[in-house]
């Protein structure tokens, strides 16, 4: 709208009550963040917009609305969750929280007024200066401390620290910034990568259910915090991390202690592979623990695991359901991992035991924690046949009234009357390879009268359908789905093919077939292809590994508003040098601005 | 024939006292020095706009990084995306590198004796065993296009000496590889009637 590289944004001068915008100052996953000033008392703020693009747009009217009708449920639950925590956190009143003096709906959304802080963000601060020393690192970490565990006392998470959410004011004090208000609303979006930072977030946030998160997900985040500010990059990404545990590639975490070794204290970087541990249980389990670790203290003994900080009970039985479909995102983590023998369809893994015996390896731990997802599944998995069986019933019927003699014929002459449809429905293309099965998808019919094939599932239906179909793990079909939709032109499933090209599931394992997805997604302008490319690139599937090429579609992607992609621009652009990560950010912008011509 | 015999035993003697850490320190100083000068010889040659548009520009850019050596990895023409490869110590000739080298080799010296003592007095460029990788762009700008190069070392058979690795080029065989590529690059933008 007003700014370039904010196309999403409110422009200057717009005013919210007495509030008048003058710049953004940043964008994430869940909205925007302005500089505004507040004419009442004429002093800056900083305002915050709920505006998750991923389930959101703005229209030209200012308002923001849901992309499409299936979002809206999701929107209007992450709405309520901005407004109520931003009601929570205003009761905090700790120099290293952020302040928050109000919150308020308007153009169908809700904004945050918050205490403007001047200085910098914690990120920025080690771009310039790579790394801290000792010293400026816990003149950092130990006030950020104290202000988590208030928040924690209060039995809140804030579930996405990283070095971007800390803020460095003018006078060296830190600040805890950007809660995650709606960490939990799109539970069930498509990926996990828009709710996690790579790198900063523990393996059990990609999960959708917050039952296993509490004080020690946020220790993580805050270890991974630091280990960024003595390495010179982000812990390699929990993904990554299970990967290497389970055997299937050799990327393991090089420890604190190895990295930091002479730099820091063997206290701190003991203390920050343990906040770093990969399962929960091992981490400490509070921020009263961790302290005294840092400080030199004994650890206290283990504590019995505490409730989770977000009780289950706070959340209504409907919202239950699509946090279980955040799933999908988990999935990605379950396919990329399916190929091992435990997880093969058909062998029914063992309940997870209540008792878990004493320290278990952490591919144990891993294991469990997937037998506990798969479980869940398996409980969708049924109530989706169901509703499948209906779908095809349905399908039948409208076959059969099809094939059947129009009663009463209108002349030939006359141009076909149009179909009002819900949502459109592309015509089914016929197979490019033999292993292609389009879908029945119902043609339009002359017909005058309100179609009942309006039920018949759109492409939005059928992707949404595929996507849970990949995330029980039935891999075969979601890929014929996905097959269908991309040779329709569908981008998303374009990428969602491209996914399991790459790890093998449901088709053949082919780099290249993935890339091809991934590409052809770009061409039509996906944000998330492109932070795929990325990937390709900075792992070197299918093309040559290519850190400056990476950072270009890293930079691409964040442009074109996928701020999931912010992590792997900063972890590949730690690895360049400023001239190459300011060629690299053009070729960024150029790919960029083709994407949004097409 | 003799005394280079004894020369070379007692380099690798010396060699086999420094230890790991030692030499890891002395890279990493080398690294450090190497890198500022990569990046201002970057900020002041790797940069160009010339008045033509990119249909000329591009394969006039693959044509010039051609010719010096290097065979193409990866490339977007449309989108002016170039990546570029070839064994060290190309776009060097070998007598280009070891010109280079011997105006960089008294510097790398200075700053490996720091750390591993007389071993230092032993180091050299090593091109065996690694890669340039040259990423060139082409972006159409308001006055023309934009050509920028930059350059990388991967390895890809470990080194003799037993020394870790360095990252960036020597600072004079980079300023001397981009203006060789310049030439290069304009003599094809001449040859096209489009300088």
């Amino acid at each position: 709208m007003s700014d370039n590289a904010f196309p999403d944004a409110l422009p200057p001068q717009y005013g919210l009550h007495w509030y008048v915008l003058e710049r953004v100052l940043g964008q994430g996953g869940f909205g925007i963040t302005y500089l505004a000033r507040d004419t009442n008392l004429d002093q800056p703020v900083a305002i915050k917009e709920y505006l998750p693009v991923e389930v959101a747009t703005r229209r030209p009217d200012a308002t923001v609305t849901s992309r499409t009708d299936e979002h809206d449920e999701r929107y209007r639950w992450g709405l309520e969750r901005f407004i109520r925590e931003a009601r929570t956190l205003a009761r905090f009143d700790h120099p290293n929280i952020v302040r928050v003096h109000s919150v308020f709906e308007l153009n169908n959304t809700a904004y945050m007024v918050m205490r403007f802080e001047e200085g910098e963000t914690l990120a920025a601060l080690l771009e310039r200066r790579h790394a801290l020393g000792e010293a400026d690192l816990m003149r950092v970490l130990l006030p950020i401390l104290d202000g988590l565990e208030l928040v924690h006392n209060a039995g809140f998470i804030h579930r996405d620290i990283k070095p971007d959410n800390i803020h460095i004011r003018s006078d060296g004090t830190p600040v805890l910034l950007d809660f995650g208000s709606a960490r939990h609303s799109l539970g069930h979006s498509r990926t996990v990568t828009i709710l996690v930072a790579p790198g900063y977030a523990p393996f059990e946030q990609y999960y959708s259910s917050g039952e296993n998160q509490g004080p020690w997900t946020d220790i993580y985040s805050l270890g991974a915090t630091c280990y960024r500010a003595i390495a010179g990059r982000a812990p390699l990404d929990a993904i990554a991390r299970s990967k290497g545990i389970l055997g299937s590639t050799q990327e393991i975490l090089v420890p604190a202690t190895a990295v930091g070794s002479a730099r820091y204290s063997d206290r701190l970087l003991k203390a920050l592979d343990h906040a770093l541990s990969f399962a929960e249980k091992d981490r400490p389990q509070s921020i009263a623990e961790w302290r005294k670790e840092l400080a030199g203290g004994k650890p206290a003994p283990a504590p019995a695991k505490p409730a989770p900080v977000i009780p289950v009970s706070t959340v209504s039985s409907s919202r239950i359901a699509p946090m279980v479909w955040g799933g999908v995102g988990a999935a990605i983590v379950i396919g990329a991992l399916a190929a091992l023998p435990w997880l093969v369809p058909g062998k029914p893994q063992p309940v997870v035991q209540a008792e878990p015996a004493p320290a278990p390896s952490e591919a144990e731990v891993l294991r469990r924690m997937m037998a506990d997802e798969q479980q869940k599944f398996a409980e969708e998995r049924k109530r989706m046949e169901e509703a499948a069986r209906e779908l095809q019933s349905e399908r039948r019927r409208l076959e059969e009234e099809r094939a059947k003699p129009a009663p009463s014929a209108k002349p030939r002459s006359e141009p076909p009357p149009r179909i009002a449809r819900a949502t459109p429905i592309p015509e089914p293309a016929a197979p490019k390879a033999a292993e292609v099965t389009p879908l029945p998808l119902p043609a339009p019919t002359p017909q005058s009268a309100p179609p009942p094939a309006a039920r018949a599932p759109g492409p939005a239906e059928l992707l949404a359908s595929a996507e849970r179909a990949q995330a029980r793990g039935d891999y075969g079909e979601a890929a014929t789905t996905f097959k269908a939709l991309a040779e329709n032109g569908s981008p998303r499933a374009m990428v969602r093919l491209g996914d399991l090209y790459l790890v093998g599931q449901g088709v053949e394992r082919s780099d290249e077939l993935a890339l091809r997805m991934f590409r052809g997604a770009y061409e039509k302008g996906d944000s998330e292809a492109q932070q795929r490319l990325g990937d390709m690139y900075a792992k070197g599937r299918g093309v040559p590994q290519n850190n400056f090429h990476a950072y270009a579609w890293y930079s691409a992607a964040v442009l074109s508003g996928n701020a999931a992609a912010k992590g792997e621009q900063e972890r590949i652009g730690a690895t360049l040098q400023t001239v190459e990560v300011e060629q690299a950010r053009k070729l960024g912008e150029r790919y960029a601005r083709a994407a949004k011509e097409r | 024939m003799r005394r280079f015999a004894l020369c070379l035993l007692s380099a690798a003697l010396v060699v086999g006292c420094a230890t790991d850490d030692q030499k890891r320190n002395a890279i990493n100083d080398v690294n450090s020095e190497f890198r500022v000068q990569y990046e201002r010889i970057l900020a002041e040659l790797g940069t160009r706009v010339y008045r033509t548009n990119l249909d000329d520009a591009f394969p006039a850019l693959r044509s010039a990084l051609g010719r010096v050596g290097m065979r193409v990895g990866d490339q977007s023409p449309r989108m002016g995306y170039l990546s570029v490869v070839g064994p060290a110590p190309a776009p060097l000739t070998d007598a280009e590198w070891r010109s280079a080298a011997e105006r960089d080799l008294p510097k790398l010296r200075e700053i490996a004796t720091q750390h591993v003592g007389v071993l230092g007095r032993f180091v050299s460029f090593e091109p065996e065993g690694l890669e340039v990788i040259i990423n060139a762009t082409a972006l159409e700008v308001r006055n023309g296009v934009e050509i920028s190069l930059t350059a990388r070392m991967r390895e890809i058979a470990p080194p003799k000496s037993g020394m870790p690795r360095r990252e960036y080029l020597p600072p004079s065989a980079v300023r001397m590889g981009l203006e060789k590529i310049w030439n290069e690059f304009e003599r094809e933008l001449r040859s096209a009637r489009t300088l």
